[in-house]
């Protein structure tokens, strides 16, 4: 091979440093940084805790009773109302706090740690893929399958007014047809929707007779409604702007109250807290997800990527998704403290875990009224459980920020 | 179009024959005219240089190429693109992709910013090989070390396993360039490779290319704002202007012979080293016009100094001056 370069600048080239990958890095400027290892030990502590009581140290709260221990005080002695150690003091029932903190570790970070997940997945995914379409236009395929999750969506409506399921999966197949046939009568569209419009409501319609003429006939203009919708194309930025305009809505609602909303119309439950506490934080990570996906696609590698030839898929997991992770990882740790904090505040108002299951905010909302009586350990212990949690994930958080920083970056 | 003359024009025709090419983007001021009905081709082999200040369109045309426009707010409204027989603007969008890369690569201007910092460098190069040439991961990395090794890269056993930011801007270059000829392409665009880069390391990525260009005979297209580094490299030369090519021909024609006033002009520019210290640089007054409203008439008719009042009425179309294809649009190129 011909020598291109010279001997010097062999030489000053390879002055590099010495092989390190990003997350070896990340994780060395976080283990130097003592607040973020104060939160990650705070962290561990309470995971170790709640995972440790849940699987070695066996709890049946249906069964913990003692109506003569309740409301003592906080003792590491023996004393003659009870022969346990109450290290925490006990509540109303007379049950022992402290095991009832750890237990309650394990329902509390649980609701966080899956609420987050559902809002990460689904608030992520949305927010990758709005993000991604905003500059890129849809393919064939990806038309069809969205347009194919469209109509799946838009038929839930007249399968619910028309209790029949399977008309949901008939409008899935009318978005389909459509996208395949996109081109079908391209240069007419009017006529196009008209066509779409008539065979949607004669899909809602027809199921809906079955069940009553007017269910029929309401079935019908639905359906007709979303025939039209269904016959015009979908590009990559009408998904987009549709995907975020969904999330401003979800948005505006304060995130409190549409938690409670959403539980009321659930009923109260821990699986049900987890699903409305996820739901509520959905548009966070859509939008931080889309935002670092706008600026990540103006980056040259991805042109570069595109320019060898590489399919959406491949750009969008291989060269995107590696690069937003560090923002998305943060506000996932922040997130667990917010899901947390969500959760005790729904336990305490009673929509959360059902008693007597053990839960941080279950617990304070049982034992809040016995504060005037001057039991202060009933409410203090799982309240500092609250607390100390929360903060460990927030200076994780903060940590992980100025760890995953990439301007801190040579 | 029959199997025969398609045959026909694959022996007889150029690499690539652009017609018409117009390109426009869609934007809240208005309608931006960036590449308005150019022409031109290039055979197998040759190495083009295509010149003109910043934002002339020079990069908008080679994405057009490629098909990497943004559509919104991008649209390439009309002309013809062929490549080996086949019009690349009426491929679809799976034919194109298999296209990319394999016959015709590209290198960016900004070595910085063009290789993925989360992958090592031999990853993003072997994941080319793998897409097009059918390889393996042993074979894409065998033969990723054979390309960091043609590039110049020292030690490219180790170099492979390493991550962008452990390579200076000059080893970037190279390791793009590396991938972009990893698939062995028949046309490679260079858009400003250089640009981004200092002097001493701009001449040993010229060398690179021009030394790969004559070991594997593809074609290049040099694009540049530098008249200086092209000509000691291209075989032809594009000179574009607000989105029109306004002179081209073969290398020697375009310096010996320059027609142009701003051809003119941005050789008058170049510094040179007989010159006196303390000579100051001659520079083209003015600025290249808004291409959201062009003008109707010449474009350079702002800037130039050999104007006559008829330049505005109509524009110039490019005119054939010799028999080499030396070609220009100016409407007084006989008398200046």
């Amino acid at each position: 091979m011909t020598e291109l370069i010279s001997e010097d600048q062999l030489l000053t080239e390879f002055a590099v440093r010495e092989h390190r990958s990003l997350w070896l890095d990340a994780w060395r400027r976080l283990i130097s940084n003592r607040t973020a290892m104060l939160g990650l030990a705070i962290v561990a502590i309470f995971l170790l805790t709640a995972i440790g009581a849940h699987f070695f140290w066996e709890y049946d709260p249906t069964v913990d009773l003692d109506y003569n221990a309740k409301l003592l005080a906080p003792t590491i002695v023996r004393s003659d109302q009870s022969e346990k150690i109450h290290l925490f003091g006990t509540d109303k029932l007379g049950r022992d706090i402290f095991r009832r903190v750890v237990h309650g570790g394990w329902n509390s970070l649980r609701v966080g740690i899956i609420a987050v997940s559902i809002s990460l997945i689904v608030g992520g995914i949305l927010g990758l893929l709005a993000g991604f379409f905003e500059s890129t236009d849809l393919n064939g395929v990806e038309q069809a399958v969205l347009t194919s999750l469209l109509g799946l969506g838009c038929g839930a409506l007249p399968a619910w007014i028309a209790n029949q399921p399977f008309q949901a999966l008939l409008f899935m197949l009318l978005g389909l047809g459509s996208a395949l046939m996109s081109t079908f009568m391209a240069h007419r569209q009017n006529l196009r929707k008209v066509l779409f419009g008539v065979i949607g409501m004669a899909l809602g319609g027809l199921p809906g007779l079955m069940v009553a003429p007017l269910v029929g006939l309401v079935c019908a203009v639905v359906g007709f409604g979303i025939g039209i919708i269904l016959a015009k194309p979908i590009s990559g930025k009408a998904f987009s702007s549709f995907t975020m305009r969904v999330m401003d809505i979800i948005l505006s609602f304060p995130s409190y109250l549409l938690a409670i909303a959403i539980v009321a119309f659930l009923g109260p439950g821990l699986e049900k807290g987890m699903i409305a506490i996820g739901f509520v934080g959905i548009p966070v990570y859509a939008r931080l997800a889309r935002s670092a996906v706008l600026s990540v696609s103006q980056k040259e590698y991805v042109l570069a990527s595109q320019s060898i030839g590489e399919s959406h898929g491949r750009i969008l997991f291989r060269h995107i998704v590696p690069n937003i992770l560090s923002p998305i990882i943060v506000q996932a740790t922040m997130g667990l403290a917010d899901a947390i904090l969500s959760a005790a505040a729904l336990g305490f108002l009673g929509l959360g875990a059902v008693p007597p299951i053990p839960e941080w905010g279950a617990m304070l909302g049982d034992s809040y009224k016995y504060l005037s009586s001057g039991a202060w350990w009933a409410v203090l212990f799982p309240g500092l459980a609250i607390m100390f949690s929360v903060l460990g994930f927030n200076l994780l958080g903060d940590g992980l920020r100025d760890a995953l920083d990439p301007k801190m970056r040579l | 179009m029959d199997m025969n003359s398609s045959a026909q024009q694959n022996n007889n025709l150029p690499l690539l024959r652009i017609s018409n090419l117009q390109t426009r983007f869609h934007t809240q001021d208005g309608v931006v005219h960036a590449v308005n009905g150019i022409s031109y081709s290039l055979d197998s082999g040759e190495i083009l240089g295509v010149v003109g200040e910043s934002g002339c369109g020079k990069s908008v045309h080679a994405l057009s190429i490629m098909r990497l426009i943004q559509i919104p707010p991008g649209e390439i409204a009309d002309g013809e693109i062929w490549f080996e027989g086949r019009d690349l603007l009426k491929l679809s969008e799976n034919e194109m992709r298999r296209l990319r890369g394999r016959d015709i690569a590209m290198v960016f201007q900004d070595p910085m910013t063009s290789l993925n910092p989360v992958y090592t460098v031999g990853f993003q190069i072997c994941e080319a090989l793998m897409l097009h040439m059918n390889m393996n991961r042993k074979q894409a990395r065998e033969r990723t070390i054979e390309l960091l090794n043609l590039v110049g890269i020292p030690e490219p056993t180790k170099r492979i396993d390493n991550y962008p930011h452990q390579f200076s801007g000059g080893m970037r270059q190279r390791a793009m360039i590396a991938m972009a000829l990893s698939c062995e392409p028949k046309l490679l665009i260079a858009d400003e490779p250089t640009t981004a880069l200092d002097v001493t390391i701009q001449a040993q990525i010229i060398d690179l290319v021009m030394n790969l260009q004559k070991e594997m005979g593809m074609s290049v297209m040099w694009i540049t704002h530098d008249l200086g580094i092209v000509a000691e490299m291209v075989h032809k030369i594009n000179v574009m202007y607000a989105g029109f090519i306004i002179e081209q021909g073969l290398v020697d024609d375009i310096y010996d012979e320059t027609l142009h006033p701003y051809t003119k002009g941005l050789l008058g520019s170049l510094p040179s080293i007989d010159e006196a210290p303390g000579t100051k640089l001659i520079s083209i007054p003015g600025l290249p016009p808004d291409l959201i409203t062009l003008p109707s008439g010449c474009p350079f008719y702002a800037r130039c100094t050999y104007r006559r009042d008829y330049c505005r009425e109509e524009r110039p179309e490019l005119e054939s001056v010799n028999a080499n294809g030396h070609a220009v649009a100016c409407w007084r190129w006989r008398e200046i």
